[in-house]
């Protein structure tokens, strides 16, 4: 492997270790305000993910591009029976 | 490690942070994301009017894109709408910025490192430097410059492009009354902040101006809508393609079988020289790769993998035959004889 200037860097710093440390625990709690935030919306999400449903089977699905096809009923997708249907935050 | 799920999350929320690392000091910052072992970041930064340094380089990639308000490298003043791609090693002349500034800034490789120098580092690969005022200096494209594509209404602006992964920045907008009924995801990891406007996914609702996510891969998003149009900033890590689909319940390790299998179908050459005896036969990637990829003893359906949508796509007489396909180069007779057809 030839040698890249990242591979030349000095260990990082005390100062910026402790940077590091309070940014990723500032990034948990973000993380989980997230989560909780997007929990919240799932009633919201329910009708969107219907009204979308309506839209493929009806005006289509963009394919490609502006290309669209209508999906026939038979073929659109139900609600699985699992925990986590209906998380959108991983 | 790499870095979590943020999406959505609206900075123009949250105060900024007094930046305190070498080379920051008199601006402020907003972390977006950033991951937790390397360091590597997206962040909000404010430089202060007054801000200034000497000129320096980073041990990391760093990418600068200016929100609003100017700042001067050396000779030359950047305002709103410029974008930098700075390689790691490469020194920028002293930056000032007598009014101050609001810009987006990202270390792809490490912490927010800079120290000061007036030359480059001996390996900087100075001809990836990147210096362009966005707004002004580059053109819309249609968003069909990949394929399958995002609906009209949707444009890019080609800011970066890494030959090596096919990693980009862009900026893309959408119109006024855009709408893509799809669902989407990519192979890539996935970022973007909200210059301006809002727009709107079926999973996650609005993301307004200073809205941003960072997207793991595999991630379902969409469909899409902006009722008053958009203009954001746009990072992937690597390649962007759009698996298309509409079931909003599905999760990320579905979408990734997906994604293997489409390349089992549509590469089916790839797929085997990777599969192969479970994929620990080449574990150097493909140095020195010259020799027809080998038969297998694996029947290729044996290793196809799961399509929630295609699900007897294994069926399909020409997937089979592609999956059954194995390549074979003929030898070519370079002893100077001839051989004719009636030989």
């Amino acid at each position: 492997m030839g040698d890249r200037v990242q591979h030349k860097k000095p260990s990082m710093s005390a100062e910026a270790r402790e940077w590091l440390e309070q940014e990723t625990d500032a990034q948990e709690r973000r993380y989980a305000g997230i989560v909780a935030e997007q929990e919240a919306l799932t009633p919201d999400r329910e009708q969107w993910y219907a009204q979308f449903l309506e839209i493929v089977s009806t005006r289509g699905f963009n394919v490609t591009g502006d290309q669209r096809r209508v999906i026939p009923e038979d073929e659109l997708p139900t609600r699985p029976d699992r925990d986590d249907a209906m998380n959108v935050v991983w | 490690m790499t870095r979590p799920h943020i999406e959505p999350y609206v900075e123009l929320n949250e105060d900024y942070k007094a930046f305190g690392l070498p080379g920051f000091t008199g601006s402020d910052f907003k972390t977006l994301s950033l991951d937790p072992e390397t360091g590597a970041c997206s962040l909000k930064v404010r430089f202060n009017a007054g801000y200034s340094r000497k000129p320096g380089m980073s041990y990391s990639d760093m990418e600068l894109f200016v929100l609003g308000g100017t700042m001067q490298l050396g000779d030359q003043v950047i305002g709103e709408g410029h974008y930098l791609f700075v390689p790691a090693g490469m020194a920028l002349p002293a930056i000032t910025s007598e009014d101050g500034c609001e810009t987006l800034v990202f270390f792809n490789d490490a912490e927010p490192h800079w120290q000061e120098s007036d030359e480059h580092h001996e390996l900087t690969l100075k001809a990836g430097y990147v210096s362009l005022n966005t707004y002004k200096d580059a053109p819309w494209s249609g968003g069909s410059i990949v394929s399958p594509s995002v609906a009209t209404g949707c444009m890019i602006k080609l800011l970066r492009y890494d030959p090596l992964t096919e990693a980009m920045t862009f900026l893309y907008c959408m119109t006024p009354e855009f709408m893509q009924d799809n669902i989407s995801y990519h192979d890539c990891g996935e970022e973007s902040y909200h210059i301006w406007g809002t727009s709107w996914m079926m999973q996650f609702g609005d993301l307004p101006t200073g809205g941003y996510f960072w997207r793991p891969p595999y991630i379902n998003h969409g469909s899409f809508r902006s009722k008053l149009g958009c203009i954001a900033l746009g990072r992937t890590d690597s390649k962007l393609h759009n698996y298309f689909h509409f079931n909003p319940w599905t999760n990320p390790s579905e979408n990734l079988h997906r994604a293997a299998s489409m390349l089992y179908r549509q590469r089916p050459q790839l797929f085997k020289w990777v599969a192969a005896h479970g994929g620990h036969n080449h574990p150097h990637g493909p140095v020195g790769q010259t020799a027809a990829v080998a038969p297998t003893d694996v029947a290729p359906t044996d290793v196809a993998p799961n399509d929630f949508e295609h699900v007897d796509y294994g069926d399909d007489p020409q997937v089979q035959m592609l999956a059954n396909q194995v390549m074979r180069f003929l030898e070519a007779d370079r002893s100077g004889h001839h051989h004719h057809h009636d030989d």
